[in-house]
């Protein structure tokens, strides 16, 4: 019990043969759907590049960060890896991130033709630490089955108490709760926040008080006390099925994207409704994008670069991939994949209507150890709601934990 | 993690030594040995290290050598990345101040209190009814013993939060049967543990086995004389068959007490796994080695998971002190009994 995993392996980071053939590792997290179109797009890189092997390897979300760790302190993080926002400033600390800025000198990867300056997107203090592969948005995804049958039509620039009349229709007219669980869902407080010209994060700590988290919490309380908010005991259990898709809740804030597994996982129809605000026009929305990512220790950059570079720019594997990873990042992919199923329109169509109505803004700052502040969010906010604890108890301790994960 | 405390030897202890009166005769003078006998000795004792040499080198690399690293990193700041900074105390006071980690505690010792006397209880019992000789003796005791064979498996673990979880078999038959609506107990704060004690209860096999052995030392005749006196199955019960088996049930005790404190697993995977919080809701299941692999692997705090592995040693290590201080009051060996 005590021996805790200090026996970091030390396997090769990929190597080269006589050939001049080299291998790169390429790590994801996602689905199995995910990994069929993965596998695809993969086979269409190495048949461009025949002197170039990718390796495989993918687990769902929270694993993935697991080994990812427990690999990169092992000096033997895969050579190329899906990364997300919350994650850059913590593995650039670590040394762990490739500056992607000098292969995109040496001419092995473009960051020209991305989309509303996603480019920028993966860059930290100067150095480009990941390349967007697509553009998403917090959205609230509904069961629009539900959302007619309670005669509730969400539209752009809704308030806070049009959304809170909203779910109490739902509630009485469709007999189901309107919401799963909002006030756990950091990135969605974080426009909340925004909405009211603060942020979740500032570039080293927290960007809002004990005070404005007890007027967020307090309201969870109210909405699970009065049904408003599904149960969070049922939607303990549903998990890794959504609360929308399990017939809990009606509607669930989210990222854009996720309409597509919900479509897969779900019976009803599904759509997308705006974020609510709070003075009719300002959501606080930004774009959000999953990217890859190079580890610093790989061997071959250059190649890393290269199916980088063929992966956010070549139309065939938009194709492929769709809406999985959110709408294209670049123009060439963006352009390639015209979306046919209900599903993906209606992301595209969701998208479109923010750079249209402008609402769009800057992203603020994730500080290192933002990862470890949204889970205990998201674990506080349950506890909330099965009625574990106290809203003061719970703030409480979320700037207990935060202090630390943050070293502020 | 064995400990070193040693059982005192029940007095009268019957054999050639203790039977000889005054102390025992002096040894011989020892006399100088040949130099060739020492070689011989030399050259057999080589050989013996050399058989050895793969167990004292997987000791010295994987047991010995993590462990003195993970002492070392007790005592320092280590998030995997960067060198381990010297903190002394520091991950222990820290350990003591946070609610969590005091709450981890209560819930394994909650879980240890119920679930081994229970499964102890349950495994005696069974024993007491296979041990008499009926028709498919084999097949019930092979039945019974499966648990705990496949008990382990993360697939039962899966299957378990599959039973318990809101809607499943145990849902709805506790509101058909008893009218009871409590929902899942997988979603429940306060019923999830005992889904976790449910299933350590459900593996009564191997300590069942261990008992089975200990009832068929049990001499009939004592039986047979206690019947002549007129007294009940509870008397003989009591009487007979407890202070018998007493040194397999110490043995029971010990072994099932030390390994639930070591539930990790199960509470894992039942309490959430892979997606989301993996200490059950609320932290329901938040058992000392879950909240141990969050500090260590999702916080990256290994300087802190190591301190809390070694005070889990020291607990288990003061447990089973306890325990065998104990056993001078309630275990009899056979030859004190006689």
């Amino acid at each position: 019990m005590a021996a805790l995993g200090l026996t970091a392996a030390g396997c090769g980071g990929g190597g080269g043969s006589g050939d001049g053939t080299v291998t790169i590792r390429y790590a994801w997290w996602g689905s199995d759907d995910r990994a069929k179109r993965i596998n695809q797009t993969i086979a269409l890189f190495e048949k461009k590049y025949p002197k170039i092997k990718v390796k495989t390897d993918f687990q769902p979300y929270p694993d993935f960060w697991k080994k990812f760790n427990t690999q990169a302190s092992g000096g033997n993080p895969p050579d190329v890896f899906q990364n997300a926002i919350g994650f850059l400033r913590k593995y650039d600390a670590k040394n762990v991130l490739l500056d992607l800025s000098e292969q995109v000198k040496a001419g092995h990867l473009s960051t020209a033709n991305f989309r509303a300056g996603l480019e920028k997107f993966g860059e930290v203090d100067g150095k480009l630490l990941g390349i967007p592969v697509g553009s998403n948005s917090m959205a609230l995804v509904i069961d629009k089955n539900v959302f007619t049958r309670a005669g509730v039509k969400p539209e752009q620039g809704w308030t806070w108490d049009d959304f809170d009349a909203a779910m109490k229709k739902i509630r009485d007219k469709a007999g189901r709760a309107g919401d799963s669980g909002m006030y756990g869902v950091m990135y969605l407080y974080d426009l909340y926040l925004r909405q009211h010209g603060k942020a979740f994060f500032t570039e080293k700590g927290l960007g809002f008080t004990e005070a404005d988290l007890t007027e967020w919490w307090t309201k969870a309380k109210r909405g699970s006390e009065s049904g408003v908010v599904a149960d969070t005991k049922k939607v303990v259990q549903a998990k890794p099925k959504s609360a929308v898709t399990a017939e809990l809740a009606a509607g669930e804030f989210t990222w854009d994207n996720f309409t597509n597994r919900y479509t897969a996982e779900g019976k009803s129809e599904y759509g997308l409704a705006p974020i609510p605000t709070t003075d009719g026009k300002r959501t606080g929305q930004y774009l959000g994008s999953l990217m890859l990512s190079a580890s610093r220790r790989t061997k071959h950059p250059k190649e890393v670069a290269q199916f980088i570079d063929f992966m956010v720019h070549d139309p065939e594997v938009a194709r492929i991939m769709g809406f999985d990873r959110g709408v294209p990042a670049t123009v060439e992919q963006y352009e390639a994949f015209v979306p046919s199923d209900p599903v993906a329109k209606e992301i595209a169509a969701y998208e479109q209507s923010l750079v249209d109505t402008g609402v769009l803004e800057p992203i603020t700052p994730h500080p290192a150890g933002a990862d470890i502040c949204e889970s205990a969010f998201l674990r506080l906010a349950e506890e909330l709601g099965l009625g574990t604890r106290s809203v003061d108890d719970a703030v409480k301790q979320f700037f207990t934990e935060s202090k630390t994960a943050l070293g502020s | 993690m064995g400990t070193t405390v040693t059982h005192a030897p029940a007095t009268g202890v019957s054999g050639p030594v203790a039977q000889g009166s005054g102390p025992p005769p002096p040894a011989p003078a020892p006399s100088p040995r040949p130099a060739a006998g020492r070689r011989r000795d030399r050259r057999e004792n080589l050989a013996g290290y050399l058989f050895m040499s793969p167990w004292i080198t997987g000791f010295l690399l994987l047991t010995a050598g993590p462990m003195t690293a993970s002492l070392y990193f007790a005592f320092t700041d280590y998030n995997l990345f960067d060198a381990p900074k010297w903190i002394g105390f520091g991950n222990f006071t820290e350990m003591f101040g946070d609610p969590r980690w005091r709450h981890s505690v209560s819930v394994t010792l909650w879980y240890v209190a119920i679930g081994t006397p229970l499964k102890l209880a349950l495994a005696l019992g069974v024993a007491l009814l296979l041990a008499q000789s009926r028709r498919g003796q084999g097949f019930y005791r092979a039945a019974f013993y499966a648990p705990s064979l496949i008990g382990a498996s993360v697939s039962v673990a899966i299957v378990w939060k599959a039973i318990f979880s809101d809607g499943a078999v145990v849902d709805r038959a506790q509101s058909t049967l008893f009218g009871l609506d409590v929902g899942g107990w997988i979603g429940d704060p306060q019923w999830i543990l005992y889904a976790l004690v449910a299933l350590t209860v459900w593996q009564f096999g191997a300590p069942m086995v261990i008992f089975l052995a200990g009832l068929k030392q049990v001499p009939q005749e004592l039986y047979e004389a206690a019947e002549v006196d007129g007294a009940g199955p509870w008397r003989r019960f009591r009487s007979i068959t407890l202070p018998m088996i007493s040194p397999v049930l110490f043995f029971n005790v010990l072994l099932e007490t030390i390994h639930s404190f070591q539930i990790f697993a199960s509470a894992y995977i039942v309490g959430g796994g892979a997606g989301g919080n993996a200490c059950g809701p609320a932290d329901g299941s938040l058992v000392y080695t879950c909240y141990l692999y969050v500090q260590g692997f999702e916080n990256s705090r290994m300087g802190l998971a190591s301190a809390m592995a070694w005070m889990l040693l020291l607990a288990v290590a003061l447990v089973t002190a306890a325990l065998f201080w104990s056993q001078k009051r309630w275990v009899h060996y056979e030859e004190a009994a006689r």
